[in-house]
């Protein structure tokens, strides 16, 4: 099988400045058709972190976003990309009579963009955000599946 | 539009040391804080629902569990992988201005929610001052 990696142009440059706030980025797929796995080593800190997965006829992708509503979570298609963004807000943070003890949960907003290894076919895009884990199933367009071509006696 | 900030990645904190479980077990990332009468603890526990958490409380000691209710199947092939999935485990020591028998739990969107109440007599009151 073919190898799979991600090309990440801007990686690691101009981390937090403020022109930089919605990060611009697409993952482009350098070679169709994975196999082996990418390990987090190669990957440069681009929130959220996700994960794809292959099943026959389509891709998963699922990425960490816990409390954060579904309804600030969009996700939109453009051939083979998709793109994910939102943002997280945390309410307490500033309210009156409160004093935060400790704070690591981060807020801020979102965006990222992957080119996937074959077409998708737009109209049947699944996305679940469950228990704080968004889950898109993108189906393979059927003109990038395999087909199977019977062959006949003459 | 309002100033907002990109949100930044970071590796899941793993937990050193003698695991009972199989598998990686992640620190949650929590914030504390206080109010008048409580304290609350939110913690990101992305994949929990509100059957998979165990929240403890002993003696003090205020112990998180959690084992992962949405997860990949196990059919799936990886293409690539920027997180580890896994358990959780963290501890506190509440102080002892808790009241125990009062603390509330609450899982939604993949964050549990620990609303742990003063106790009567750390609760701040106001005294009637009467005329003389």
């Amino acid at each position: 099988m073919a190898q799979f990696s991600l090309y990440r142009p801007w990686a690691g440059a101009s981390w937090g400045g403020p022109a930089d706030q919605l990060r611009q980025e697409v993952d482009a797929v350098l070679h169709r058709f994975g196999g082996g796995t990418t390990s987090s080593s190669s990957w440069r800190g681009v929130f959220p972190a996700v994960n794809l997965y292959e099943v026959a006829d389509a891709y998963v992708l699922m990425a960490e976003l816990p409390g954060i509503d579904h309804k600030d979570i969009h996700v939109s298609l453009e051939r083979s990309t998709v793109t994910i963004e939102g943002e997280r807000k945390i309410d307490y943070a500033n309210q009156e009579g409160v004093s935060l003890h400790r704070r690591e949960r981060q807020v801020g907003s979102f965006r990222r963009a992957f080119e996937l290894p074959a077409l998708i076919d737009a109209d049947k895009v699944e996305a679940v955000h469950q228990n704080g884990v968004l889950m898109l199933r993108l189906p393979k367009s059927p003109e990038d599946q395999p087909r199977q071509i019977s062959v006949q006696a003459s | 539009m309002a100033e907002t900030n990109a949100l930044q990645a970071r590796e899941k904190q793993e937990l050193q040391g003698e695991t009972i479980r199989p598998g990686p077990v992640f620190r949650p990332e929590v914030d504390i804080l206080e109010r008048e009468d409580s304290y609350v603890i939110y913690a990101d526990l992305p994949g929990v629902d509100d059957k998979s958490i165990d929240v403890r409380l002993d003696q003090g000691a205020l112990t998180l569990d959690a084992q992962l209710a949405t997860l990949p199947d196990t059919s799936w092939n990886p293409l690539h992988a920027e997180y580890r999935i896994g358990s959780y485990h963290r501890e506190f020591r509440l102080s002892e201005g808790i009241d125990a028998s009062g603390v509330s739990a609450r899982m939604q969107n993949g964050v549990l929610e620990l609303q742990l109440p003063k106790s009567s007599q750390h609760r701040p009151r106001t005294i009637p001052v009467e005329a003389g």
